[in-house]
């Protein structure tokens, strides 16, 4: 190298590392570099995009596109722990303490269950997620005419207080994290976990009890839901603030964007939609005397992270980013703990397919990779490599919770905190969802937000459109979804366990509750669901009235009732559904 | 002009899973038809009167949870007491094959597993109809 050239002087260097000159730079490589290769090979794919904003997706990304986003390393990104908490809400990342390993499942009768989950606890998990069977979250008990065939089968069946009973026979002292998801009946789920608890003899402040209390959801694109959408949210916001007066560690809301993600709501829909329903919540709430910074902490996020593995890094962080901004400058919140978005990052069962299960196993490592980069949340929740085929095995039980330590402990990537920050592509990609994420919302407030967009049946619209563009895309192959459309290999008929388990199961649980029904003081009950009636159709907390009930044996179908005649059912046309 | 072919969309009883439907939903009117879906939650009594009200040609039910053996011979009875075993019916889903042979011999015209292409269903249907002497 001659010396006295002052342009390989390293303070040169790094001068023309911006602006003007680098500018020429990356011209002169696409004209001389670039470009032959292009003409001499071309490029294997018509278009490359993101999985699923389907945004072009350029060859290079440099320091060119930072300087066109006007990127600015502290108002953008900062340091972990620290706002806008794009890196990391906690200062150390995973090096102060891993996530907590969580695993789904739940199914047959409460003690049919109950094994299940204390085989997972044995397997070292920390938490547990209780999942109940469509009759018991659509609000009937197991011997309503609706609930034939469907008892005990896509999770535990309760209807009343011995079915919560004995599926709460863990060993609560390995238990720190119970996770009940129940949307539509949710105080009168919250009642009878309270009072077996007490039974129990167990403190109900020595665990997080995490309800997602997410009707919002139901009425978007899940459908488990009962009554009309404002008095939907009514029911959730008497949880929410009976939970937070009365047991300030447990977490009564959780927006669980993944659901809207399962129902292949793209990631700005994900985070839009997400947010305009917390907002919703956040106003119910503030509408019952609280503070924001006495609110905001409890608000906890689900996220689903699929196969686009930037796309899901570069959401992930600006998920974190949004919140804190939405917290400090729509709703004045000051302390940490409201500007910290509290979240749950899960790869998603949507992406995992029927056939050839064993690639869900691939699936699921590289979506775990994505969420510990991007510290995807405090807990994580794996779903099993098995459970498109319904019951899934104990052999995919472990696998869940193998994937987990895999990566927290032979990848190395939880040594630093947000090791991808700075990349050209990820901070422009996280830029891209951030802009977009906030216009979104914008339009959703303009419709007088998310209560009244469902209610006109915006965002069932568009996740319907969602899916259709999806599932074309897969259809004429330009999305290869491997196993499915592409590399599909001769395979045995799937076994599909969904009819052993229920007749025999169903009968026990049916014969339990008239059991339950015939044993107990029916003048107490009466008077318990008249109560609940009377309360139903006043501004009063509902909690207190459905614990009275739960604990004279009042049934979770009795109870559902009694709401049922006060507020009616929710019918919605197919046009506000989007179908 | 001749009529377009009417389809009833169902989903019955408590299974609430509708990207199915929605995409079919979308196929079918794409492919000329006219599609009326029943919303949840229904029951064979509720989706036979909805057929013969909504005067459709072919009642297509959605089962994703498991609850096909139950009311998919509910749907095909109904129809026939009501007088209506002209309609075509169809049915898709999570439904495994000893399942799908029984259905088809309890009379219900075809069903169409995980992973069926729209415009195979569209053809399929497009293919009934013509088969049908004209009205």
């Amino acid at each position: 190298m001659p010396a006295g050239n002052a342009s390989t002087r390293p303070d040169r260097a790094v001068d023309s590392q911006s602006g003007a000159a680098l500018r020429e730079q990356l011209a002169r490589w696409q004209r001389d570099t670039l470009g032959p290769d292009l003409e001499a090979q071309g490029e294997w794919k018509g278009a490359y995009t993101s999985q699923s904003m389907r945004w072009p997706i350029k060859s290079l990304y440099t320091p060119v596109d930072l300087e066109d986003i006007g990127f600015d390393y502290l108002r953008d990104v900062g340091f972990p722990g620290e706002f806008p908490y794009t890196r990391a809400t906690e200062p150390n990342g995973y090096r102060s303490r891993l996530w907590n390993m969580l695993q789904t499942t739940g199914f047959g009768t409460g003690e049919d269950s109950n094994k299940r989950w204390r085989y997972m606890l044995d397997q070292g998990l920390n938490g547990l997620i209780i999942e109940y069977d469509l009759p018991t979250t659509n609000g009937y008990d197991s011997d309503h005419p609706l609930a034939a065939g469907e008892v005990c089968r896509a999770g535990t069946a309760i209807d009343t207080l011995q079915d919560m009973e004995a599926a709460l026979d863990l060993p609560f002292e390995k238990v720190e994290y119970l996770t009940s998801v129940c949307n539509a009946p949710q105080p009168i789920n919250l009642a009878m976990i309270i009072a077996a608890l007490e039974n129990k003899g167990v403190d109900p402040h020595s665990l997080r009890l995490q309800m997602p209390n997410f009707i919002l959801v139901e009425y978007t694109c899940v459908g488990r839901y009962i009554y009309p959408p404002k008095h939907g949210l009514r029911i959730a916001t008497d949880v929410m603030e009976y939970s937070i007066r009365n047991y300030p560690n447990w977490v009564p809301i959780s927006i669980v964007s993944a659901q809207l993600y399962a129902a292949r709501a793209n990631v700005v829909q994900e985070l839009a939609f997400g947010f305009a329903m917390a907002i919703e919540y956040l106003d119910a709430i503030l509408a019952r005397g609280f503070e924001i910074d006495e609110v905001a902490p409890y608000f906890s996020f689900i996220t689903g992270v699929d196969m686009d593995f930037f796309e899901a890094v570069a959401k992930l962080r600006a998920y974190r980013k949004i919140w804190a901004r939405l917290m400090r400058d729509k709703y004045g919140a000051r302390t940490e703990e409201s500007l910290k978005l509290n979240l749950m990052g899960s790869p998603g069962t949507m992406s995992m397919a029927l056939q050839q299960p064993l690639n869900n196993i691939a699936r699921l490592g590289i979506q775990m990779l994505a969420c510990a980069a991007a510290n995807g949340g405090q807990a994580m929740n794996i779903p099993l490599h098995d459970e498109a085929h319904a019951l899934p095995s104990d052999e995919a039980v472990a696998v869940g919770a193998a994937i987990q330590n895999i990566v927290a402990h032979e990848t190395g990537v939880t040594n630093t905190t947000d090791p991808f920050a700075g990349s050209y592509f990820v901070e422009t990609l996280t830029r891209q969802i951030e802009n977009a994420v906030i216009e979104e919302m914008a339009k959703i407030e303009s419709m007088g937000g998310a209560l009244a967009a469902i209610e006109r049946g915006y965002f069932q619209k568009e996740l319907a459109r969602e899916q259709i563009e999806r599932n074309r895309a897969i259809e004429n192959g330009e999305w290869k979804f491997i196993g499915v459309n592409y590399l599909q290999r001769e395979e045995p008929e799937p076994q599909i366990d969904m009819f052993e388990l229920e007749s025999e199961a169903e009968q026990r649980q049916i014969t339990n509750l008239r059991r339950v029904k015939a044993e107990r003081d029916n003048a107490a009950v009466q008077e318990a669901l008249a109560r609940v009636r009377q309360v139903a159709a006043t501004k009063e907390n509902l909690m207190p009235c459905m614990l009275d009930a739960v604990r004279v044996q009042a049934t979770h179908g009795e109870l559902c009732d009694a709401l049922r005649d006060v507020y009616g059912e929710y019918h919605p046309d197919s046009l506000t559904l989007g179908v | 002009m001749a009529r377009k072919t009417r389809v009833l969309l169902g989903k019955m009883g408590l299974d609430c899973h509708t990207i199915g439907v929605t995409v079919l939903a979308q196929a079918l009117r794409d492919a000329g038809m006219e599609v009326i879906y029943s919303g949840l939650k229904q029951t064979a009594d509720m989706i036979v009167r909805t057929a013969i009200q909504e005067d459709v040609d072919v009642v297509g039910i959605s089962s994703l949870s498991g609850g096909h053996m139950r009311y998919l011979p509910e749907v095909v009875e109904g129809l026939r007491a009501a007088g209506a075993e002209d309609k075509l019916v169809i049915c898709g889903g999570v439904i495994p094959e000893r399942d799908a042979v029984k259905l088809k011999a309890l009379g219900v015209d075809e069903v169409f597993t995980m992973g069926a292409e729209t415009a195979h269903i569209a053809r399929y249907i497009n293919g009934k109809m013509d088969e049908r002497p004209a009205a």
